[in-house]
């Protein structure tokens, strides 16, 4: 076996673990609960996954009636695009930087094109299966209703394979030129928290600018029929800024043996190697320079020489402030933590009203949601409150408190502090960014959405206590089966299982919240009524949940090895 | 003061037995040195003693109470410093320090004077305002040192602690085990180092294959060995497969 195939092949088992999910399953014999747990969560997904391939069936039909339904494949492959440019860059950054297992790496007699590759591939895998769920239904439910023949069902998954390469290749040449860039001087962390900031913030102007493509037809009749007039115009508009969309369409629908489909397979590989192999040979020259010294800081020599008056002894906090403190401090000071938590819940609601302001439909979203309260309060309340509950809770935040002490768990194993007190100190920083979450929505809601104060009121009401709920909810998930034995910081939230558990069962309670919702709607109650009923529920929920995690850490702390 | 009592623990849902109905007491006033290969169960002992692990069976006592039932009572009296110095790199070395002596209850007066002797005699004075992460190897395990120190607990558990460390430092560490036991504090360490088990303890304890293998003063180890040269000459005779 090749270097290059070795390396590649110890770096996906180690991020996927499948050695150590072998040994604890077969070997230890640990951890054989989780299998039908999961099995479990997966069916649980299964009626989403469902009604997900109705709506596309349902655009699929409409897009036909246009005689545009090609513009479904566009769409798909620019969402998956786009989701993996955005997304993708934390997993870059951290993958590529922040590993652990760099500093060996670094040390043995490979290239720096083979480590990198060793670490694209990691992420490739990862965005597979992150955008599968959004994107796949959409190829298959095109193949199904446009009776692809067996030409259509090779080409799609080849397709599929090729999608995520061009905007990873392009974020990974950015990435790799930027950490060159702030690998120097002192503030290293501050540098790539600004540094991701501003990768993002292209991305998203990308992305606007995509919507403003779209949003230039407006009511102009001449131009939506001149767009429907042809079979390519929707295709051709939504793709104009990004023509991988539209190489990709010409690929699966006109097939490898016409002319136009052919040109786009060669289009759409041709760029994607030109990219990738513009990264490896960037990583060749600058991904060193990037990363060696990365991890190391140096004290200011005058701050150092001032040190010894400026000891900052403290009188003695209590247990629980401290270990607040210490949550808040590792949380803020991990550039991926806080990018992925912090700041992720301060952008959810941020990026949605930007891409809503972007286009000429964005008055109309404000207009439905006014339209929507004033005809049905009752409607607009659940979707503000729902919209509320998912900027605060989706974060990982919670579902990876204890994830993120990883071999330092050893600390809160061997103080003196009780361990319902620890899930508290943990729990209130949970809450604390939750509430940072709902802060931003609120703002969405009142400056781009115009919502009347009693609106957003009476959601934030019924929003707190669920948020309380899930928030206890998602410690119990992480406490339950802690990932403590990570080598990057972004395995401990965005890669960890416990995340993805917490999310389907918070978006299975979530959709149960709704349905009491609706339920409680159509029986005839007033509004107050409503909302009392569903304040009075959400709170019980939240006591109750808050006390059982508290239960549960009694019994769980005590055997979590380390 | 530290008790073990018929204490197993095993792996692999029994197929690894790390330690084996290990039974020794350690009284106040004592500096107890735990030896054995690696892979000898030393690790998982002291894992058990401080409350990271649970044994299977038997039990540890802390001044007479059970480490599992009264764990929080047993834990304000212990203070643990790891095999590897594994702590918050994000947070600076006097931060670490605040937040052990706020767990620990630790007032303020006796705080800073603690700290100050401590991170003078280790010479992190420097240092201690930069973030862990900018520390090396050794210096990570004065700051978990000093933590431990600042504390003054009853009970002293030391994994290896001289792993990493410079001789100086070494030997200030030295110095400050026996001031612990000689104020009445007990101190429970596993070393590599033969010499320093050898001049430094009170009694020994050699573990191999999760069993002890030998426990008393020096001169009773002799008696039980046929080389009785050095303590390197026992602990080879006693740990050979």
């Amino acid at each position: 076996m090749s270097s290059t195939s070795a390396l590649v092949k110890a770096a996906l088992n180690s991020n996927f673990g499948w050695s150590v999910v072998r040994h604890r399953l077969f070997v230890q014999k640990r951890d054989r609960w989780m299998v039908p747990l999961i099995a479990l969560a997966v069916v649980g997904v299964v009626p989403t996954l469902v009604l997900y391939f109705r709506l596309l069936g349902a655009v699929f039909d409409m897009l036909r009636s246009l005689g545009q339904e090609k513009a479904l494949l566009t769409l798909a492959v620019l969402a998956g695009q786009l989701i993996i440019l955005v997304f993708g860059l934390f997993y870059l950054i951290a993958t590529f930087y922040f590993s652990r297992d760099l500093e060996y790496l670094v040390s043995l007699p490979l290239k720096p094109s083979q480590i990198m590759l060793s670490k694209f591939a990691v992420v490739l895998i990862n965005e597979y299966l992150t955008i599968a769920p959004f994107i796949l239904p959409a190829l298959i439910v095109y193949g199904f209703k446009k009776h692809g023949g067996p030409g259509y069902w090779i080409i799609m998954p080849l397709t599929y394979l090729m999608l995520p390469v061009i905007p990873l290749a392009a974020a990974g040449l950015v990435v790799v030129g930027m950490m060159r860039l702030v690998n120097v001087g002192k503030k290293k962390d501050l540098l790539i928290i600004i540094g991701s900031l501003v990768l993002i913030a292209a991305a998203l102007f990308l992305q606007f600018g995509l919507s403003r493509a779209a949003g230039t037809l407006g009511p102009d009749t001449q131009k939506i029929i001149a767009l429907i007039g042809s079979p390519d115009g929707l295709v051709q508009t939504i793709g104009r800024r990004f023509p991988p969309a539209i190489w990709a369409t010409r690929l699966l629908h006109d097939g490898l043996l016409t002319v136009s489909g052919f040109t786009g397979f060669a289009l759409f590989a041709g760029v994607s190697i030109l990219l990738f192999g513009g990264l490896m040979a960037g990583a060749q020259r600058l991904f060193f320079g990037g990363l060696v010294g990365l991890s190391e800081r140096s004290g200011s020599p005058g701050r150092r020489a001032k040190a010894r008056a400026r000891i900052k002894v403290s009188s003695g906090l209590h247990p629980i402030r401290a270990i607040f403190l210490r949550e808040v401090r590792l949380m803020n000071r991990t550039p991926i933590f806080l990018l992925n938590g912090v700041l992720g819940v301060l952008m959810i609601p941020i990026v949605l009203a930007l891409t809503l302001s972007s286009s000429k439909q964005g008055s109309d979203s404000a207009d439905i949601l006014r339209l929507m309260t004033s005809a049905k309060p009752i409607t607009g309340i659940l979707v503000t409150t729902m919209f509320m509950i998912v900027c605060a809770t989706l974060s990982g935040v919670a579902s990876s408190s204890f994830s993120r002490e990883g071999r330092k768990f050893w600390v809160s194993k061997t103080i003196p502090v009780d361990f319902r007190q620890q899930v508290l100190a943990k729990f209130l920083h949970s809450m604390a960014i939750a509430v940072l979450g709902i802060s931003s929505a609120v703002a969405v809601l009142v400056f781009r959405f115009h919502l009347g104060a009693w609106q957003w009121l009476s959601s934030l009401a019924l929003a707190l206590p669920v948020t309380v709920f899930i928030t206890s909810l998602n410690l119990a998930v992480d406490l339950a089966r802690p990932l403590l034995d990570w080598i990057s910081p972004q395995k401990a939230m965005k890669q960890n299982l416990n995340v993805l558990i917490a999310m389907l069962l918070d978006l299975g309670c979530l959709f149960l919240y709704g349905l009491a919702f609706v339920a409680l709607g159509r029986s005839g109650l007033s509004l107050a009524a409503v909302i009392g009923i569903l304040a009075a529920l959400g709170v019980g929920l939240a006591c109750l949940a808050y006390a059982l995690v508290g239960q549960f850490a009694l019994r769980r702390y005590p055997s979590i090895e380390t | 003061m530290i008790e073990i009592d018929h204490v197993s623990k095993s792996y692999n849902k029994g197929a690894v037995r790390a330690v084996d109905d290990l039974t020794l007491t350690v009284p106040s006033g004592e500096i107890f040195g735990f030896l054995g290969p690696n892979g000898a169960g030393k690790t998982t002992t002291i894992k058990m003693i401080v409350g990271i692990l649970k044994p299977d069976s038997g039990t540890i006592r802390i001044a007479g109470l059970d480490n599992q039932a009264e764990a929080l009572r047993c834990k304000a009296m212990t203070a643990y410093v790891p095999d590897e110095p594994e702590i918050y790199e994000r947070l600076k070395g006097i931060e670490y320090l605040n937040f052990m002596g706020d767990v620990y209850g630790v007032s303020g007066g006796e705080r800073r004077s603690r700290i100050e002797h401590w991170l003078e005699a280790f010479e992190l004075s420097r240092a201690v305002a930069d973030p862990i992460q900018t520390y090396s190897h050794g210096m990570r395990q004065k700051i978990i040192l000093t933590a431990a120190l600042m504390i003054k607990p009853r009970v002293l558990v030391l994994d290896e602690p001289m792993v990493g460390l410079d001789p100086r430092s070494s030997h200030l560490l030295k110095e400050a085990m026996r001031e612990h036991c000689e104020g009445g504090g007990t101190l429970f360490f596993s070393t590599h180092i033969m010499e320093v088990a050898e001049r430094l303890c009170d009694r020994l304890a050699i573990i191999h294959k999760g069993r002890l293998v030998a426990c008393g003063t020096m001169a009773e180890l002799r008696d039980q060995a046929k080389d009785k040269a050095s303590l390197e000459n026992i602990f080879l005779e006693l740990t050979e497969s």
